[in-house]
């Protein structure tokens, strides 16, 4: 029988502030395994003069068993765009990977819009120092785009499988005007390949079939290699109504697959979206995937979007 | 030395006050030879609303032994915007059209509105089975899209097919220049190429230096072959101040053996601003085509092309 334990919420933004900027949002915790633990790259969030958030990315570290703070960043580890380039207003989030001696980061990068409320596209930024500073690959992204990917694409979540470069990503599939709202965005997830990890072959297919309609929205996918399957954890919503009423909010949804490829979707996977108490009771989202030491641990965020922090739980057998 | 001597005017929208969808503006003049008549794509637009435009690309056909004569005119635009949230959701502009096999193929400029800066493009493309009359597009997405180093404002698509292969040039923004009314957008040509006109290969270099200033603007970058040189006529203009004649559009000339590596000289454009009339103030978006023996130059007059396209006849030698 196979059990998600959970520990719980591990770190709150509101009681470490990292940058004085930014009170609130610990928003899609990952991590970079370092000497002494592990690094948890999230995305915390400033008010601009307009009234609307800049998501900045910041990291904690946590000694190995996550139960102290032994570090953290002292600004932006990735500054947002210029003017007018994809990743001015924000980026949500960031998915770091070690690529030999450098440290590889996926970013979301977020541009305002007119007629709806934004545009992303997936950026790509390198470390020589251990992942406390990036470089910028370009201004432009190195994922956006294309002719059946009309817009939205992002999420990117990126690991080497048998010498590939693999993506697990989102792409936006229609805008749904409505007279309640403002335009409701629709995306759902879908996989890249690479060999260098920075020219990316899309295979045009989405990977999770929908369980709440079609107009379902998938995120944050999130993979790993597990006791010979692979594993993915993904968060899904309704596309209205998802901000206030908690029955249609982030759930964490889950699928198992033996070729990293065709994907058997199971939710109920270990019971993983059990609530583990009142700081994830309404929402469960941004789910990250790492294992360590032979065992599966998962990083998440709860209430409202992650507006308070992220929890722990690990895969029991 | 070239030299073009000019026809005139050869396409004015106010003629046409009956067509809603053409209100002011045919910009981007692009040819498709057929037996009988010249078609040429150009992008208009209807009456703003709130002062904000749209565009959309239609085409008129000339007589083939007169091109100033108009035979025919589109029924409406040959492609509609895109959806909500899409990246053409606000216009079709420019528009460059190709032949291939039995169709009639479309690459074009799609724009968004954005909110720290006025616009975004990217470029579509559009497939005809009616010889050039309507077209579908390929997807909701664009053809081609942003990358590191061309990271906005990838417009002014020329499409040419040389030998088997496609190539594609393009214009990419460089920056956005703020200033205290509206951000205004420093573009420069580039290139990429495909074999199929599908999946293309970015060059990723910048084909024509500035000239005027390093931030200088340029646009319409159209390729003709002829003598074995291929001969690039372009517009270019200032990042700033640009709306009247001192900063505005002129026509620049390069040229090349090899496509990638590019000699600019723009005294040898042999096209330059009249003393008065409809391009007093500028001349843009030039665009060459040979037919029955002669060259000819169509091209764009003052406020880049509101009030039409004109033409212009080859002499002397390229």
């Amino acid at each position: 029988m196979v059990n998600w334990k959970k520990y719980g919420k591990i770190f709150d933004p509101t009681q470490l502030k990292v940058f004085s900027y930014c009170n609130e949002f610990a928003q899609s915790p990952q991590v970079l395994k370092i000497d002494n633990g592990f690094r948890i790259y999230y995305s915390t969030r400033e008010i601009d003069e307009t009234g609307k958030f800049l998501s900045h990315i910041a990291f904690v570290d946590f000694n190995k068993d996550f139960s102290k703070i032994i570090g953290k960043s002292e600004k932006p580890v990735i500054p947002l765009g210029g003017l007018g380039t994809f990743d001015e207003h924000g980026i949500f989030p960031i998915n770091p990977l070690k690529v030999e001696s450098e440290v590889y980061a996926y970013t979301c990068g977020w541009s305002r819009r007119k007629s709806v409320s934004v545009e992303t596209s997936t950026g790509l930024a390198i470390s020589k120092d251990g992942g406390k500073t990036f470089l910028k690959t370009g201004q432009g992204p190195i994922f956006s785009s294309s002719l059946n990917e009309p817009f939205l694409v992002g999420d990117s979540f990126v690991k080497k499988f048998n010498n590939k470069f693999h993506m697990w990503y989102i792409y936006g599939v229609r805008w749904l005007e409505n007279s309640q709202e403002e335009p409701a965005r629709v995306y759902k997830i879908a996989h890249a390949t690479s060999d260098d990890g920075m020219v990316w072959d899309r295979n045009g297919e989405t990977c999770i079939p929908d369980k709440i309609g079609e107009n379902e929205c998938q995120a944050l996918p999130s993979v790993e290699y597990h006791n010979d399957q692979y594993h993915m954890v993904f968060c899904y919503r309704h596309a209205m109504g998802f901000r206030k009423d908690p029955s249609k909010g982030y759930r964490l949804g889950y699928a198992l697959s033996d070729d990293g490829i065709h994907w058997e979707r199971n939710d109920d996977f270990g019971g993983i979206d059990i609530p583990n108490g009142e700081w994830d009771r309404d929402m469960r989202c941004y789910p990250h995937l790492f294992s360590h030491e032979g065992e599966l641990i998962l990083l998440y965020n709860g209430n409202e979007f992650g507006k308070y922090g992220f929890g722990l739980a690990k895969l029991e057998n | 030395m070239a030299n073009w001597n000019k026809i005139g005017r050869i396409f004015n929208p106010s003629d046409y006050v009956e067509i809603q969808w053409l209100d002011q503006f045919a910009q981007a003049p692009a040819t498709l030879v057929f037996d009988d008549f010249v078609r040429v794509y150009f992008s208009c637009r209807p009456k703003p609303i709130d002062g904000q435009f749209v565009s959309d690309t239609a085409w008129v056909d000339f007589d083939r032994k007169d091109l100033t004569k108009v035979l025919n005119i589109a029924k409406k635009p040959i492609l509609p915007r895109g959806d909500k949230g899409t990246f053409d959701e606000f216009g079709v502009y420019p528009t460059s059209i190709v032949r291939n096999e039995d169709k009639v193929v479309a690459y074009y400029g799609g724009w968004t509105r954005c909110e720290a800066v006025p616009f975004n493009v990217a470029i579509g493309r559009a497939t005809s089975s009616d010889n050039g009359e309507s077209f579908t597009k390929e997807g909701p997405g664009p053809i081609i899209s942003y990358s590191p180093e061309e990271p906005f404002v990838m417009s002014g698509p020329k499409i040419r097919k040389f030998g088997s292969t496609w190539y594609l040039f393009y214009i990419a923004g460089k920056k956005w220049i703020s200033t205290s009314r509206i951000a205004e957008p420093v573009y420069q040509i580039r290139m990429a190429y495909s074999d199929d006109g599908i999946t293309w290969k970015k060059e990723n270099k910048d084909l024509i230096p500035p000239r005027i200033e390093e931030d200088e603007c340029q646009a319409s970058p159209d390729v003709f072959f002829k003598d074995g040189v291929y001969h690039m006529f372009f517009c270019y203009r200032k990042s700033l101040n640009f709306r009247g004649k001192e900063g505005g559009y002129r026509i620049g000339y390069a040229f090349s053996t090899d496509l990638i590596n590019w000699t600019r000289d723009d005294s040898k454009s042999g096209i330059d601003v009249s003393e008065s009339g409809w391009d007093s103030e500028m001349v843009a978006y030039p665009h060459v085509f040979e037919l029955d023996g002669e060259i000819y130059m169509m091209y764009l007059g003052n406020d880049v092309g509101r009030e039409g396209f004109g033409l212009a006849k080859l002499s002397g030698k390229l």
